[in-house]
């Protein structure tokens, strides 16, 4: 796990990253969400100990980033953003080198440069060089090295970025297997990929956290109202008059395809009322759905509502 | 540490450029031997001619002079060596995962100069192929030639030292080689300054801080303390120099 306290950087006179505090929790997947310069590569550059903060601290599985820097980066593995590799080395020797740099005993290497490499889909391209492997393959190598030590905390900078669909879903599968017991955070600005991924999500935006919750409460919890969209056969303003008698339902109206669009309260979820109601007046449902605010959405109203009140 | 230097190595003997300058290296230093040996041959034949008894060793006569050529080669070639590094890993953005593995700066630094002296060792010891064919043809005082290889050694760890050092300093190679190479140079004509100064104790110490002077009494056969001692702690000199500019890292922010 992961501790951040009141951490800072600047570079000259501007500053990357204000007064940010936030937790990683043992065993889980926390996303790390922002706009590009937002500050999240700069966050899990100084988690990795690669830079020094100018003020706070971070502190890995109890291991302080400054004082006991090479304890805490023995517990982490980390895919910098970019993936930078030695592209004249073969997939195979480069994991042995990373074996023993990470401190993977001697006598345990080679089993565990080919179970990585195994988990990693990598058996195949073992004696290719790096630079000749398309980015996809690029991107497990870079993987493979983060979890040759078997770190039980995982930093991950954009870990999809740049890669085609296959291969993105290829590589948030593999996320998704590393991730049993393991304290993840990893950053991206791709939503649906966040909120498939992850427990929770820290949304950050000019060097400060907006907003860190479950994806689900997130996407509920910041609305006035729950919106309904229901599709109905035959009678539609009755079905509206129906809907609107029905406690609970502030307003209905209805959308240019014909779907009733009902905004209700927060305080419960009146789905089955309305179609009791209305399978009990004889009229046909054919589709009924509460929308939640996208993460999307989401994240745009937070990080606009920041710089309006800015 | 040591896998490090076992990457190093790897990398060293994968690119096209070490194999590229082994072979200028062994062709010019080929050219120095073939020259000493004709210079020696037509001593021999003088010798022969005029029936004058004195010996004419092979050690002042080629032995000598092949190392001199070599030691000035090895000054052109080691910044070729030295340039990558450190440089590379910054250009290619792997020096990140150097640094957030767990390896000390120290480490990094020892790893990176073993690597770079072991492999111009290795090609300083092919220049030994000139030594045994000298001994196909007439008998060689080995104590001298080893003394002489034991020199150029501690010659190229203090020239590679200065590489490794400029190597830090920049991303890009060639700014690397230009200052390892403008650095060295500095240090070898010292020893032209001292002399044309010819007294005082400045004279005395730029003689003593030239490169190239301690290596005569390994040429000749004598291991002098002073003389080893005076490579092994510029070396260290520059490796420590080196190391403080990684750790500044950390500080600078």
């Amino acid at each position: 796990m992961i501790t951040i306290e009141g951490l800072c950087k600047d570079y000259g006179p501007r500053s990357a990253i204000r007064d940010l505090s936030f937790e990683v929790r043992q065993g889980e997947v926390l996303g790390f969400l922002g706009p590009n310069g937002a500050g999240k590569t700069t966050t899990m550059k100084i988690i990795t100990s690669f830079m020094p903060p100018t003020s706070g601290r971070v502190s890995v599985m109890g291991f302080d980033t400054v004082k006991d820097g090479l304890k805490a980066r023995r517990c982490i593995g980390y895919l910098p953003e970019n993936n930078p590799l030695y592209n004249d080395l073969k997939v195979e020797s480069f994991l042995a080198f990373a074996a023993g740099a990470k401190g993977v005993k001697t006598g345990h290497r080679r089993a565990r440069v080919t179970q990585v490499m195994q988990a990693c889909g990598l058996m195949e391209v073992g004696h290719r060089l790096i630079g000749r492997l398309s980015k996809g393959f690029r991107q497990r190598v870079g993987l493979a090295q983060a979890l040759i030590n078997d770190p039980p905390v995982l930093v991950l900078d954009e870990p999809t970025i740049g890669l085609d669909p296959k291969q993105i879903y290829e590589i948030r599968h593999l996320i998704k297997d590393v991730s049993k017991e393991r304290t993840i955070i990893l950053s991206s600005h791709i939503l649906p990929e966040v909120s498939q991924l992850c427990d929770r999500v820290a949304i950050i935006n000019k060097g400060a956290i907006v907003a860190i919750d479950r994806p689900e409460n997130l996407t509920t919890g910041l609305r006035e109202h729950t919106s309904i969209t229901a599709r109905v056969g035959g009678n539609v303003a009755e079905a509206a008059r129906i809907i609107g008698a029905i406690d609970g339902v502030i307003n209905v109206t209805q959308a240019e395809d014909g779907a009733l669009m009902i905004d209700a309260s927060r305080d419960s979820d009146l789905r089955p009322a309305i179609v009791r109601q209305l399978v009990a007046a004889g009229i046909d449902l054919y589709e009924i759905t509460r929308l939640d605010l996208s993460l999307e959405e989401i994240f745009m109203r937070l990080i606009t509502e920041e710089e309006a009140n800015a | 540490m040591r896998s490090l230097y076992l990457k190093e190595l790897k990398l060293y003997f994968t690119a096209p450029i070490f194999y590229a300058v082994a072979c200028i290296f062994l062709v010019i230093a080929g050219i120095f031997f073939s020259n000493a040996m004709l210079r020696e041959s037509m001593f021999a034949a003088q010798i022969a001619q005029y029936q004058v008894n004195t010996p004419v060793g092979l050690t002042e006569v080629v032995i000598q002079p092949v190392f001199d050529g070599i030691s000035i080669l090895i000054l052109f070639l080691v910044p070729l060596f030295s340039m990558r590094l450190l440089a590379e890993e910054k250009a290619s953005g792997t020096i990140e995962l150097l640094f957030t593995y767990p390896l000390t700066d120290a480490a990094i630094v020892a790893a990176k100069y073993l690597a770079g002296l072991t492999v111009l060792a290795i090609l300083i010891a092919f220049t030994g192929i000139y030594m045994g064919i000298l001994a196909f043809m007439s008998p060689v005082d080995w104590g001298v030639v080893l003394s002489a290889y034991l020199g150029l050694v501690l010659l190229t760890g203090s020239f590679l030292a200065i590489g490794l050092f400029a190597s830090s300093l920049t991303r890009n190679q060639i700014i690397a080689a230009a200052v390892s190479f403008g650095l060295i140079l500095i240090f070898w004509i010292m020893g032209g300054l001292a002399e044309y100064l010819a007294t005082g104790v400045f004279s005395k110490i730029l003689s003593e801080l030239a490169l190239l002077g301690h290596l005569s009494s390994f040429l000749k056969g004598m291991l002098v303390l002073k003389d080893a001692a005076y490579y092994f702690l510029f070396s260290l000199f520059f490796l420590a120099l080196t190391l403080s500019v990684l750790e500044s890292r950390r500080w600078r922010g």
